[in-house]
């Protein structure tokens, strides 16, 4: 599984409460009780990091 | 002349006919006629190691890939439309830690009054029809959400290729923690072939995490062996009654608060546009249908037709709406819309 941080175009910066799933575009919001949210949780856990957002672009 | 007796649970007339059953929600599963097919639309879909769905609120899952199929069915008992029919995709035998099964994952909320994890725990009665093309005893188990509390049991389909129904009464666990919540009350799970280390005995609550009867049948271990099942309830009580037949705008409402999906249909139902200077947000909120069960991963399928503007993306979310977003690539108008049937976004909050 990979994920990607979302660029905020309104605020110029990373989004603080989702995060995109590159694998089938898939934007997971950081919902404790979803669980997309909690499976990417286990996967930073397991000492992964999200790729960066593309800043500039939405 | 006595007109009928009363107590906490249950109303009895002096002719015989009980409440039960006659209340509303009595059947705590969803989908049970297996008539809501929001993702697949009948299509086939192959089990994976992952939870896949396929009617809506039921999914199929295994321990090695490509086990066995499950497709919305017209293989029916009298008085129904649909079936779910599993069909196993090759001859597997089964190690201690294999399991292939077919479940549906109950929401806290919808099981808070039968008090399970307390000395009050209600007795329930699972029930639903099954045709198969083997024979045997097979098996199902109920689970907690932290998977340390299990009930596996068993029912046996005596003749091939015939509809038999099945009742189990079931008394409730008064121990173990069983959520109330949004989170999973009940998971229902009917085996397709379990290894030992999930397999228990029938019939008993256990403190560990099975799901189904030591001995019962393998559907995947035989190439090409049917499994039908539809009429699934779990009820209240410790009689199965009539199978709880909900309208079909109420019973796709109940499946929405799971899962929601919006095709382009034969024309642009749906899309986005606006008039602004290049590099700032176009938005456009979507409704959605019902409250969700908790905020929806929300999906953007498929490659929309795009006029001055890349492909939309998700701004945000929540349980109730979601907002779609575009950015001109030059000052003035940007659109996004969908061109083909792939084109399409869809919002899931399963368990």
């Amino acid at each position: 599984m990979i994920y990607k941080q979302i660029f905020d175009i309104v605020r110029q910066q990373v989004q603080q409460n989702a995060i995109l799933r590159v694998t089938d575009n898939a934007f997971i919001p950081f919902d404790p009780d979803n669980t997309d949210y909690q499976a990417y949780l286990k996967w930073v856990a397991e000492g992964n990091t999200p790729q960066p957002a593309d800043e500039g672009t939405q | 002349m006595p007109y009928g007796t009363v107590n906490a649970d249950l109303m009895t007339t002096s002719d015989g006919v009980s409440s039960s059953g006659l209340y509303g929600f009595k059947n705590r599963i969803i989908n049970g006629a297996m008539v809501i097919d929001q993702r697949n639309a009948g299509a086939s879909v192959t089990q994976v190691t992952g939870n896949t769905y396929t009617v809506d609120r039921f999914y199929i899952v295994g321990s090695v890939t490509s086990k066995f199929t499950a497709q919305q069915s017209s293989t029916v008992p009298s008085g129904f439309v649909n079936s779910l029919k599993i069909t196993s995709s090759a001859t597997t035998s089964l190690a201690s830690g294999d399991y292939y099964f077919l479940a549906q994952l109950i929401e806290g909320y919808n099981i808070a009054d039968l008090n399970w994890g307390s000395a009050n725990a209600k007795t329930i009665t699972l029930s639903f029809q099954v045709y198969s093309s083997l024979t045997g005893t097979f098996g199902g188990a109920l689970r907690n959400s932290a998977q340390d509390r299990s009930y596996p049991f068993t029912y046996s389909i005596p003749v091939a290729n015939t509809w038999t129904t099945i009742s189990i009464t079931i008394a409730g666990d008064t121990s173990g923690t069983w959520l109330t919540t949004n989170g999973t009350g009940i998971n229902v799970v009917f085996a397709l072939g379990i290894g030992s280390t999930y397999s228990g005995t029938a019939g008993a609550w256990a403190g560990s995490n099975l799901v189904s009867a030591t001995g019962a049948t393998s559907v995947v271990g035989t190439n090409g062996a049917t499994f039908f099942i539809t009429g699934v309830q779990l009820e209240k009580g410790s009689t199965a009654t009539s199978f709880d037949y909900r309208p079909y705008g109420t019973e796709l409402a109940l499946c929405q608060r799971y899962y929601w999906k919006i095709a382009r249909g034969t024309s642009e139902p749906y899309g986005i546009t606006g008039n602004t200077s290049a590099g700032n947000a176009i938005w456009s909120q979507f409704g959605l249908p019902v409250t969700m069960r908790a905020t929806p991963t929300v999906t953007i399928y498929g490659t929309w037709v795009v006029v001055n503007t890349g492909q939309p993306t998700v701004r945000g979310a929540s349980s109730t709406n979601f907002l779609l977003q575009i950015v001109p690539t030059a000052t003035g108008i940007a659109t996004a819309y969908p061109d083909s049937s792939d084109d399409l976004i869809d919002a899931s909050i399963e368990l």
